[in-house]
């Protein structure tokens, strides 16, 4: 697997996490994304509005 | 009619000039004194660092802005502040000196009646030798992103790197902070993202190696000490996802590290274990430390009272409790709430310019006694509040007279929304959105993590990249005070 050839690298990769394929596919799908832009903005107007 | 002062037209000083004489209106006035012909959307310095984006696309000119405002626009620097007057008058006043051209040079003394300093920070390349060049400036070894200026030397030494890469030739880069001190990891964390982003696309990444260095004592402290966010149905530190980010783009990093030194080519470093060692490098951006710029405070008397009036690093002290003392001991209510000196009453500091109390990270010293810890970050969100905060406090005093409640605005009670990108590009481009709540972390509120975990949160998506693209555009419009421009929160 293309994504885990990392671990292998270092001893501070091989301790850590890293985004199989799917996971990454979704940070650049489009409609995926389109949905988290909605969530990410509710959410961070939350935040911005307890801020105020 | 009353006068606000405001020095410093950044962030923080902006958003409390314009909010100031939207409020005040025509019967009072409202100054500011900045060095800068331009303002700067300093986020996006970064994209200007790798290409992505012009000088043009991250500046615009102040003098329209405020002209158009019915703010008085002095370019120039503020060199010393007279709280009490002077021998002949009780006036207080600011010293200046102008930086507009065709005024270079010439001093001038402004009164107030209040005075805001939002001067934000020197950049204090000269505290690492060799990171400055012995005069105030950064030097030739290194680059920097820290204003747009810097960003466009930046990204001609970048493609010059990556011209020797496509050439056959191995290249070394190094990003991250250059001092034991430093604030502002977030930013270093977007460049070396970018750069690396950008290279992949130039088809070099295998021919470069890019690392990491900073003075973190773990990755994604950020100087706040990290935080923790709830992935999965678990509660995760946010230096799972930080490593796991550098290890998915492969770029090793090396923390807890105090850059002393920088030569041509290298960076020599100290541990929190006391070892050293150097890291060579054919490009490196070190984020220097910061400092207060300098401002002096006099009496009236002519005595020079700065230290009464600023910190040994020189920001202002503030309504902040300033002997807290150790770490175990540490409180939110530590912050200040309305940035009133405690000694004049009609004086604030706001953004980068307040003295904070102490860290929000854990201090920790190499076995050598030498300081290497994250210092706090006031990023764009926390210091337009406060600029917001401050303004509406001062409009309050002038306006409904000295009873008048202050606003308060302190980090241990408001949340931050940033985005750090890792890379720029519509549909190839990705950031991290992130949201924390409060910034400085309340334990008594929140036992445990310091934080509601229900508002914080992180994820890293192309979404996360078109909301920090979008905010660009958005904070541009609102400084520019284009139609509607109160409608966009800080």
């Amino acid at each position: 697997m293309e994504h885990e050839k990392n671990f292998q690298k270092n001893d501070q990769f091989e301790l850590t996490m890293i985004p199989g394929g799917f996971a990454k596919k979704m940070r650049t799908c489009l409609i995926f994304q389109a949905f988290r832009f909605a969530v990410i903005n509710l959410k961070m107007l939350v935040v911005v509005s307890k801020s105020h | 009619m009353a006068r606000l002062v405001i020095m410093g037209g950044g962030v923080s000083g902006h958003t409390a000039a314009t909010f100031a004489k939207k409020w005040l209106g025509k019967d009072h006035e409202v100054v500011v004194v900045t060095p800068n012909a331009n303002w700067n959307w300093i986020p996006s310095n970064i994209w200007v660092g790798v290409g992505q984006m012009t000088k043009e696309e991250v500046v615009f000119p102040l003098a329209p802005v405020y002209k158009k405002a019915g703010i008085d626009f002095k370019q120039a620097l503020a060199v010393s502040i007279h709280p009490d007057g002077k021998a002949d008058s009780d006036t207080p006043y600011i010293t200046i000196k102008y930086t507009e051209e065709g005024k270079a040079g010439e001093t001038e003394e402004v009164t107030y009646d209040y005075l805001i300093n939002a001067t934000g920070p020197k950049l204090n390349f000269d505290a690492t030798p060799g990171l400055g060049n012995g005069e105030g400036q950064m030097g030739s070894h290194t680059v920097s992103v820290c204003t747009a200026d810097h960003a466009v030397h930046a990204n001609e030494e970048l493609h010059k790197i990556f011209d020797k890469a496509k050439a056959g030739e191995k290249q070394k880069i190094l990003v991250g902070t250059g001092h034991g001190m430093c604030t502002c990891q977030g930013a270093a964390f977007e460049y070396i993202f970018n750069i690396e982003h950008e290279a992949k696309a130039a088809g070099v990444r295998d021919m470069i190696d890019i690392k990491w260095i900073s003075n973190e004592s773990f990755m994604g402290d950020f100087g706040m000490g990290g935080l923790h966010m709830k992935v999965g149905g678990f509660v995760v530190s946010s230096k799972l996802f930080a490593e796991s980010l550098f290890a998915e783009r492969n770029v090793p990093w090396l923390i807890g590290a105090h850059v002393s030194k920088v030569e041509e080519g290298k960076a020599h470093y100290e541990l929190l274990d006391g070892t050293t060692g150097v890291e060579e490098f054919d490009f490196a951006m070190l984020i220097p430390p910061f400092s207060g710029v300098g401002l002096k405070a006099i009496a009236k008397d002519g005595s020079d009272v700065t230290s009464d009036m600023f910190l040994p690093n020189g920001f202002m002290k503030v309504d902040a409790k300033y002997d807290a003392g150790a770490y175990e001991n540490w409180k939110a209510s530590d912050w200040p709430r309305t940035y009133q000196n405690p000694d004049h009453d009609n004086i604030f500091a706001a953004g980068i310019a307040f003295a904070p109390p102490h860290l929000i990270s854990k201090p920790a010293s190499s076995v050598n006694g030498t300081p290497i810890n994250p210092t706090p970050p006031r990023t764009g969100m926390p210091s337009g509040i406060i600029g917001k905060a401050v303004a509406h406090s001062i409009c309050d005093l002038i306006q409904n007279g000295k009873s008048a409640k202050l606003h308060d605005a302190s980090m241990a009670e408001m949340g931050a929304a940033c985005v750090a990108s890792a890379g720029k590009g519509l549909t190839t481009g990705t950031a991290a959105a992130m949201t924390v709540y409060p910034v400085v972390p309340d334990y008594e509120t929140y036992p445990g993590t310091g934080r509601d975990t229900n508002y914080t949160f992180g994820e890293v998506g192309l979404a996360g990249h078109w909301i920090k693209h979008i905010l660009h555009h958005l904070f541009v419009y609102k400084a520019k005070l284009k139609p509607g421009w109160t409608l966009i929160p800080e």
